[in-house]
């Protein structure tokens, strides 16, 4: 086309070479005969040799041409590349261990090295980079990931000797049940928060001088960090257990799944006053006074303007404290609390740092997901209120 | 019809209103005016119980408003307010229906008058009935807002600065509306504004505040001609009154019988005002225009010394 | 005036000397820690003293806090200049979706790459805590009034004299309470750092778990509160004389 010419895109090719460079430069994984001998570590290369390493490449190479002409159909195919890569990454795992494992060997183990995880960094930006050039929808996202993952899937069956299947293939029962309990103790917490919130954000309407003081404490409680609550709560729920019978009867005691409890629930509370709070007072005063102009009662009011209008915002709280009370519930497990946070610690003290993925995978993954989830049930609600549509003249 | 006697409302040891009293006929628009926090406002929203009055008597048709349960009284008085307040989570026909749903009508005719009041304020039904109001351009949504005050057909209309928001041409359009619409559904109307020449185009009756008080109220035209003190003056265009009384003047009160003079070549439409009689003056630098009809058709002329009213007080022009 | 000053420095004052009476209080805690725990052989956490536990804390959030400063206010700038512009959506959407990671798992992610000790975890700090104050530079930036910037423009200020007199001061509230949360992060993950063979504020808590001797957990868990206190108090005061 004459005269009007689409600029460079930098991003994607300076992605690119930075994932060539990691990718062809560090080691793709590692081999250990055991589970306690560190493992001999493989470039792309040495993994599955020069010509499979240049063929790996090539995708890359592609991205780097489409970048330089950027059109919406462009970056389409760059997108279709960036997906190939992704699927394709377990393979080269596969085959390193196809070529390199010792049959002989029933313990021996491949480890997953900084080029692969990289990459899977790298890709995942040039996801995000893409996603918001393309204007996708996040689940048109989502349906593109389908085939990663049945690619992920059936590059599953040959990767048996991966040392992160390996830890939990001895765990299968005790993962599935940490898995529960994570669950539990996270729902708990957002549930009770939830309710314990809405009631708090309520009395703060009420009198400022509640408003004041509820915020305070809880932005002290807030700061406290997670360790060190979850430390101070074990003294005085030991002492109460011992005292009382039936607290202890109910499972209660310094140690386990209620200080973590009570320390997840004063964290959530913050964020959920918080947005509660400004979501009931942020409805615009314009809008509460054409409702009374109209003659509807305070509970209309309340319950047909003031409330759907908060929704978006309540939601947001949700997620934000969720996603936290996933992450701080992993901290619990060092006082007892179950939970996947166990496996990390475990696995920190082992030094064996599979297991340790094999407890921080599954709860990135959980936050990712609620992140998103929530998210995008938020903007859903939002759009219902016009927010995201913008103005039409 | 609306008697305000000697209302009076006090924020704390703050006099906001004070002592007014005031009568809107039915049918009649009446424009309040004066600088911000004149009180003006409070006073709109004592008539509809937004805020209760401390002193005096409101009445709606001859009843003390404290007789109404406020919600009851307030369903059956429309309402516009400047940011519209339209519910930003409704679509543009349940926003409209609310005052009609509030009263329990039933379903179906609820969705009859709303598409007819779509329909009274050129918003056609299937563009717009299932749009958000972050969807609608200002003008779009102040129109929905007013349909929104009409949907229960009420008797009376409280407006505080409707079109406030709005820039000049979309403004004035929907001034001109409002006057159609006023014409056609004679309904009690009181109009709360800071923008004078928005009052002096749509008031029948004209209420200039200051602190609280009303200084001057009548006919646009007896408070241009004969502002009660300076302050009158000056917020109603201080040496630019004339021009004000100019600009809503129309020519047909100026304009004399065709002479037998040469018919001028400018020409100028019946409907026009003086303001812009004389501006086409200045523009074609002639001292008479002819006045045409709405076919083109010249019925009268009218002159420099006609439109200045010369002529009026010293007896025949010559 | 100085009063009112004064009565403003209250508050990180007072945590500042709790923290640094409880850590060297050493010998005379001993009967207040006791009460908490009869029976235990000893209650002053014996491996290092607290003062000393103290300052490795704060010498790992310190070093791992300036960089993520430099790096995450420098990094936020670059992408909204003209030149860096392309990787400004990549970079805002990295820094609001990373905050979604726990900093446990971030943490826990960081030893299998860089090993056991201090430097991964100053790294992961670092990493971590770039997202709060990247993010919160952008909103600061991007949220500035465009009549400022165009006003600044037409006065004939050049790029950065814009930066420098315009754009950062307004923006300072804003990137300042990204400082500040990235500061409290980081010193709540640090202690978590105790479990990857750091010597911090975390040890005693960990060591206290593990032998079941909630006297050093007091001593550990008090402290790190009163050191997470005083510091947010003393944000909250720079905030404050900010305005």
């Amino acid at each position: 086309m004459p005269g009007r010419e689409a600029p460079v895109n930098r991003v994607v090719p300076t992605l690119a070479v930075t994932a060539l460079v990691t990718w062809l430069w560090l080691p793709l994984g590692s081999i250990a005969p055991n589970r306690i001998v560190p493992g001999d570590a493989y470039l792309l290369a040495q993994a599955v040799g020069w010509s499979l390493a240049m063929v790996s490449c090539l995708p890359l190479l592609g991205l780097l041409a489409v970048a330089w002409r950027p059109t919406r159909s462009g970056y389409r195919v760059a997108l279709a590349l960036t997906l190939l890569l992704l699927a394709a990454l377990p393979f080269w795992l596969a085959l390193m261990a196809q070529q390199h494992l010792d049959p002989e060997l029933p313990q021996a183990r491949v480890g997953i090295g900084a080029a692969w995880w990289l990459m899977l960094f790298w890709l995942s930006l040039l996801l995000i980079e893409l996603r918001t050039r393309l204007a996708l929808a996040g689940w048109r996202l989502a349906l593109s990931l389908v085939p990663v993952l049945a690619g992920w899937w059936l590059a599953g069956k040959g990767l048996e000797s991966l040392a992160l299947r390996q830890e939990l293939a001895g765990r299968e029962e005790a993962f599935g049940e940490a898995l529960v309990q994570h669950l539990l103790l996270v729902g708990g917490a957002v549930g009770m928060s939830l309710l314990l919130g809405a009631a708090i954000a309520l009395a703060m309407r009420q009198s400022p001088r509640v408003e004041r003081l509820g915020f305070a404490l809880l932005n002290f409680l807030q700061t406290i960090p997670s360790l060190a609550l979850f430390g101070l709560l074990l003294a005085p729920l030991a002492w109460l257990s011992a005292r009382f019978d039936w607290l202890s009867a109910l499972g209660v005691s310094g140690i386990g799944w209620a200080p973590a409890f009570l320390a997840l629930l004063g964290y959530s509370l913050l964020p959920m006053v918080r947005n509660t709070f400004v979501a009931l007072s942020g409805v615009e005063p314009g809008v509460l006074e054409a409702a009374r102009g109209m003659g509807m009662s305070r509970g209309q009011v309340f319950r047909q303007v003031r409330l759907p209008l908060a929704l978006p915002v309540v939601l947001e709280g949700v997620r934000i404290t969720t996603v936290q009370a996933i992450g701080l519930t992993a901290v619990a497990a060092l006082i007892g609390a179950g939970g996947l946070g166990t496996f990390i610690f475990q696995g920190l003290g082992q030094a064996a740092m599979d297991l340790v993925l094999l407890g921080a995978l599954p709860i990135l993954a959980m936050a990712l997901a609620v992140d998103a989830l929530l998210g995008a049930l938020t903007r859903r609600l939002d759009h219902r209120a016009g927010q995201t549509t913008g103005t039409i003249e | 019809m609306i008697e305000l006697k000697s209302v009076t409302k006090r924020f704390g040891s703050e006099t906001a209103v004070d002592a007014i009293s005031l009568t809107v006929n039915r049918g009649e628009l009446c424009a309040l005016v004066g600088t911000s926090g004149c009180g003006k406002s409070t006073t709109l929203r004592m008539i509809n119980r937004l805020i209760e009055h401390d002193g005096g008597e409101i009445h709606i048709d001859g009843r003390p408003i404290r007789e109404f349960d406020g919600r009851v009284l307030r369903r059956r008085i429309g309402y516009a307010i400047q940011s519209t307040g339209l519910f930003p989570h409704w679509s543009v026909a349940r926003n409209i229906g609310l005052v009609p749903r509030l009263l329990k009508w039933p379903a179906a005719r609820v969705t009859e008058r709303v598409e007819e009041l779509m329909a009274l304020l050129g918003l056609p039904v299937e563009q717009f009935a299932d749009k958000y109001p972050a969807q609608l351009s200002g003008g779009q949504a102040q129109r929905v807002g007013v349909a929104r005050a009409l949907a229960a057909d009420p008797d009376i209309l409280l407006m505080d600065e409707p079109f406030g928001a709005l820039d000049p041409i979309t403004r004035e359009g929907l001034q001109v509306e409002l006057r159609d619409l006023q014409a056609r559904l004679q309904k009690t109307i009181v109009f709360v504004t800071h923008d004078m020449d928005e009052a002096l185009a749509l008031a029948d009756r004209l209420v200039v505040m200051k602190a609280g008080r009303i200084v001057q109220q009548g006919r646009p035209l007896e408070l241009l001609r004969a502002p009660a003190d300076a302050f009158v003056a000056s917020l109603l265009g201080g040496d630019d009154r004339g021009l004000k009384e100019a600009a809503i003047t129309p020519v047909v009160e100026r304009m004399r019988p065709l002479s037998p003079r040469l018919l001028p070549q400018a020409r100028i439409a019946r409907e026009a005002t003086l303001h812009q009689a004389l501006a086409m003056m200045f523009r074609e630098r002639v001292e008479r225009l002819a006045v045409v009809d709405d076919e083109d058709m010249p019925v009268g002329e009218i002159s420099l010394r006609g439109i200045v009213g010369a002529g009026l007080s010293e007896g025949r022009d010559r | 005036m100085i009063a009112r000053c004064l009565k403003r420095w209250v508050a990180p004052l007072t945590w500042l000397v709790l923290l640094l009476v409880l850590a060297t209080g050493g010998e005379w805690l001993e009967p207040l820690l006791r009460w908490s725990e009869p029976e235990a052989r000893r209650v002053l956490y014996p491996q290092a003293d607290l003062l000393t536990l103290l300052l490795r804390h704060l010498q790992v959030v310190t070093i791992a806090s300036s960089l993520a400063v430099v790096v995450g206010v420098g990094a936020a700038i670059l992408v909204t200049r003209p030149a860096g512009r392309d990787f400004l959506p990549l970079v805002a959407q990295v820094a609001s979706m990373g905050q979604t990671f726990p900093p446990v798992a971030v943490l826990a992610l960081a030893v299998p790459v860089l090993g056991f000790g201090t430097w991964p975890i100053i790294v992961a700090l670092l990493l971590y805590g770039l997202l709060p104050i990247v993010r919160n530079t952008l909103a600061g930036l991007e949220g500035l009034d465009p009549g400022v910037e165009e006003a600044a423009r037409g006065m004939g200020m050049g790029a950065a004299q814009r930066l420098w007199q315009v754009e950062l001061p307004l923006a300072a509230p804003v990137i300042l309470a990204g400082i500040r949360t990235s500061v409290t992060v980081n010193i709540a993950t640090a202690a978590l750092g105790a479990t990857v063979g750091a010597s911090n504020l975390g040890a005693p808590i960990i060591a206290g778990i593990v032998n079941g001797n909630t006297a050093y957990i007091l001593q550990g868990a008090l402290l790190i509160g009163l050191l997470a206190l005083a510091v947010d108090s003393f944000f909250a005061h720079l905030m404050r004389t900010d305005q």
